[in-house]
């Protein structure tokens, strides 16, 4: 109840807030400290109703509907906190918050730089408004009650000693699939549970849990950071609007710049948090499948980084009396990673994508797919009218000198090639809307020459001056790093084996963007220190690029069963299971397994684990990794044995009658009718030897097989004769007739009782072994990119 | 200037043409009904659910994992996966495989399992009906 009356005010705070900015910007004087009030109340309204909720969450109060469905009481604390984001209307609020949060720092920021505060806020609280509106009671609040719809709850999250009470069994329900009961929660019950005096706290003694692939430390860091970049990324929207409404563009690209940085920082960060988490713990053996989840928010990042370039030429460009070069692409681009990041948020949150993603979000009804469009919508509208309006100052064109080779146009091309790459991530990941999807190397074909010439035009982009070059000069200054680039991409092709056209031009290219980046840095390091930031990142992209080459190409993998205390060699170490242990509770089992070097010098032990997950009863397999210098050994556990429970199953036994059939392993049998001859008859009553078949038909994959098990009889013994379909992996044996015309058939798999045959009890370990050189390279380069990025923050908050 | 905008539309021109035709070339359609699936010869995504009561094979030898799927209308086909069991495999409710079918079976190159969490809405929706 607290929650929701707090996400009201708020949302009503941050309405009046904008409407009270508005008219500051029209021109009332008495308005800006309302409007600042406005703000205050929404942001602080947020962050208290954040805190409500983690307080709900920590104390259980399983009377809310969302901490009752992603919340439970045997989770740790900080497993607890990561429950806050573990549903969609949680992680709304985490967004809400953050834009709250980000919101504070806006307003001190821009009421110290003149005129700028009420243009901006106006946008960002709108913003704030917008998700203020989507998490309020009406729509996705996690603060409403589980009585208010009709929820299923499992018996046993049920406090037994109510279970007894005589109202109850009319809410009972049971699902003979699962053999579950249910009790179903609603309106009517909370009424019985209120007259009874019972709270529902008590009744319900347990949340769902949170789901196990959740359950780790990624989840704790990875969606928050992911929103802190969603809400910065509303930022240089603001600002971007706000320019148009003054008609000034020369003042906002300093001032929305740093912000612009940060935002595609934490942004990226968190794409690649998001990477390590598949990789190290969720077990997709990379860390990037073109998933359009991790897709949807990759486009905006891409466009920012288009951004920050074109943004910077028009910072060299400006002079007295121009604004700068390139004013309408910094607009728009501004404006367009706010959109696209509300389109990712659309395409994960409506449910569009339910089919096609790991990641599916169950459909969040029409209201709030209704919703996201409008909020996506408004925005783009917001960004286009304010730029039709403006279009008559917008369109004049600035004179200049326009030279081929010059810095501004190198990195004009890259901004656009990034758009291209942009481009293709969109169309492939928005392609499920019109029911259909793409292939992986869609996406692997078309952006691997985009990668080329981006390496190229960055490292070419550094060489050239601003304005004009004689391509002498260029050729000159181009020289001694061509020539480094070439012996270290020979190096690194003929020690690699690279022999792909694609892969040795990537791979030149890369080495290049290394070279020009670390040269030019090593250059001024020391005379001016603050200014490496930008070619420290690309020094980060160039060994992510060798990353991606080296592990994309070389990895190897293969599945191995590997017998305890035996060692065996897989990929080129020698793996011997140990032993395997019970850890949190015997809640999880680790199992340890000894990689070691041919040689022995080095090894270390790596402990996959495997558990059957209380929150849905699957089996989880979490990989584990071992990471050395140059490569990752990376096992993921498929299976256990222990070699007593193996192949206890002697078949299927089945029932048919004359003319009926019978579904086994996909294989359709049918039973037609017994063969027997006329004398087997008198042959059986006298004692005599005899022959009864039984006449089946066996349908599969579009064949049918004919045959025909048979009883001997002989000497008053019997002796049943099975077939056996090698191609169907099938075997069928008799185990009793009658004569009214049914026959028992024990149906088995033929490869099963071979494999029965030869297992002797063992314990058996069946691992997925991988080895990825270098991938070492792209959590380095992500780091130094980052690193990169901080220092260029650092100088660029100054010149504001 | 006017040269500088030809260049700029024919590069576009030939970016979108790449573009669309490896879009057709790598495009996948969605398929419910396995009947439709099993006669195409084209790379699917087939929406089904995995049929228990036929346990699932893990063929270490040979590196892959095969089960059989049901569609809505009870059409059974048998699925190939050269990898591993995906996790939350065994309580997944549906199954959405990519790949092809030939030789009297489907063969996937990626299994993505359903959320239980979708269960629990379709349970309570069957339940209320």
């Amino acid at each position: 109840m607290l929650g929701n009356v707090l996400l009201t005010i708020g949302l009503l705070g941050g309405l009046f807030s904008v409407v009270m900015y508005f008219l500051t910007y029209k021109g009332y004087t008495n308005t800006l400290g309302k409007a600042r009030i406005g703000f205050h109340i929404a942001s602080s309204m947020t962050v208290i109703a954040s805190l409500v909720l983690v307080w709900s969450i920590l104390t259980h109060q399983y009377q809310h509907l969302y901490i009752f469905k992603y919340s439970g009481s045997g989770l740790s604390t900080g497993l607890l906190f990561s429950t806050f984001w573990g549903g969609q209307e949680g992680s709304f609020l985490l967004w809400t918050f953050f834009t709250a949060i980000i919101g504070i720092i806006l307003l001190d920021y821009t009421s110290k730089r003149g005129d700028l505060e009420p243009r901006v806020m106006m946008v960002f609280g709108l913003s704030l408004s917008f998700l203020l509106f989507l998490v309020s009671p009406l729509l996705k609040s996690p603060f409403n009650y589980i009585w208010l719809t009709d929820t299923f709850i499992d018996i046993k999250l049920i406090n037994q000693q109510f279970l007894s009470l005589p109202f109850i069994e009319q809410f009972f329900f049971s699902d003979d699939q699962t053999n579950t009961n249910f009790i179903k929660m609603g309106s009517e019950l909370y009424g019985h549970l209120v007259a009874n005096g019972i709270s529902i706290n008590e009744f319900i003694i347990d949340g769902k849990g949170l789901n196990p692939l959740l359950q780790n430390f990624w989840m704790q860091i990875h969606p928050p950071i992911l929103f802190i970049g969603f809400a910065m990324s509303a930022v240089p929207f603001a600002f971007a609007i706000a320019a148009l409404l003054k008609n000034d563009y020369k003042e906002w690209v300093r001032q929305s710049f740093p912000w612009m940085l940060a935002g595609t920082m934490v942004l990226g960060l968190a794409i690649m948090l998001g990477g390590y988490w598949a990789y190290g713990v969720l077990g997709w053996g990379g860390y990037w499948g073109w998933d359009p989840v991790e897709n949807s928010s990759l486009i905006p990042w891409i466009v920012g980084v288009a951004a920050i370039h074109t943004l910077i030429i028009q910072r060299k460009t400006q002079s007295k009396n121009s604004d700068g070069r390139f004013v309408k692409t910094n607009l728009i681009l501004s404006m367009l990673v706010y959109v696209l990041v509300l389109y990712s948020t659309f395409l994960t949150r409506s449910g569009v994508l339910g089919d096609s993603s790991v990641h599916s979000f169950a459909e969040p009804g029409m209201l709030v797919y209704l919703l996201l469009v409008v909020f996506m919508v408004t925005f783009l509208l917001i960004g286009a009218i304010g730029f039709v309006v403006r279009w008559k100052t917008l369109s004049i064109e600035f004179e200049q000198d326009e030279s081929v080779l010059s810095k501004e146009l190198a990195l004009f091309t890259g901004a656009v090639t990034l758009l291209a790459a942009a481009i293709i991530v969109i169309a492939g990941t928005s392609a499920p809307i019109f029911g259909n999807a793409v292939e992986i190397r869609f996406y692997n074909e078309l952006n691997l020459p985009i990668a080329i010439i981006i390496g190229l035009l960055n490292g070419l982009s550094l060489i050239l001056k601003w304005k004009a070059n004689k391509g002498k000069d260029v050729l000159q200054k181009l020289l001694i790093p061509v020539v480094v680039t070439l012996l270290l991409s020979a190096v690194i092709i003929f020690a690699g084996k690279v022999f792909s056209v694609m892969l040795i031009l990537l791979t030149f290219s890369a080495v290049f963007t290394a070279v020009v980046n670390f040269e030019i840095t090593y250059k001024i390091v020391r005379k001016r220190p603050s200014f490496i930031g930008g070619y420290v990142a690309h020094l980060g992209i160039a060994l992510f690029m060798l990353g991606v080459i080296a592990t994309g190409n070389f990895s190897e993998e293969t599945m191995v069963d590997l017998e305890k205390g035996k060692s065996k060699n897989v990929l080129g170490y020698d793996l011997t299971f140990v032993d395997f242990n019970p850890i949190e509770n015997g809640s999880k089992y680790s199992f340890n397994v000894e990689v070691a070097t041919a040689d022995k010098n080095s090894k270390s032990i790596v402990s996959p684990v495997m558990f059957v997950s209380p929150f849905d009863g699957s089996l989880m397999r979490n990989p584990d990794i071992w990471t050395m210098f140059t490569k990752d050994y990376y096992i993921t556990p498929v299976s256990y044995s222990d070699g007593t429970k193996e192949n206890t199953s002697e078949g299927e036994k089945v029932t048919l009658n004359k003319g009926e059939s019978k579904e086994y392993k996909g294989n359709k049998i049918t039973f037609n009718k017994f063969n027997f001859p006329k004398d087997a008859m008198n042959s059986m009553m006298g004692g005599g030897s005899f022959e009864i078949g039984i006449e089946l038909t066996v349908n599969a994959y579009g064949k049918t097989y004919n045959v025909e098990p048979k009883i001997k009889g002989k000497d008053k013994q019997q002796e049943y004769i099975p077939v056996e379909i090698n191609e169907l992996d099938l075997k069928i044996n008799v185990e009793k007739l009658d004569a009214a015309g049914s026959v028992n058939l024990v149906l088995s798999s033929l490869t099963k009782q071979t494999e029965k045959i030869a297992a002797a009890p063992k314990e058996v370990l069946t691992i997925e072994a991988s080895v990825k050189p270098f991938i070492n390279l792209i959590w380095l380069g992500v780091i130094v990119v980052v690193v990169g990025f901080m220092i260029s923050i650092f100088r660029r908050l100054r010149d504001t | 200037m006017k040269s500088k905008y030809m260049f700029g539309v024919i590069i576009i021109a030939v970016f979108m043409g790449i573009m669309g035709y490896l879009f057709t070339q790598t495009s996948i359609s969605y398929e419910e009904n396995f009947s439709i699936v099993k006669t195409s010869t084209k790379t699917i995504k087939a929406t089904g659910s995995w049929v228990k009561e036929k346990n699932y094979i893990i063929d270490k030898d040979k590196r892959q994992f095969s089960f059989f799927a049901v569609d809505y209308l009870g059409n059974e086909m048998k699925v190939i996966y050269n990898g591993t069991i995906p996790n939350n495999f065994e309580s997944a409710t549906s199954v959405v495989v990519t790949g092809k079918y030939q030789d009297g079976s489907f063969h996937a190159d990626d299994i993505l399992t359903k959320c239980p969490s979708k269960y629990e809405e379709t349970f309570e929706a069957s339940s209320k009906s």
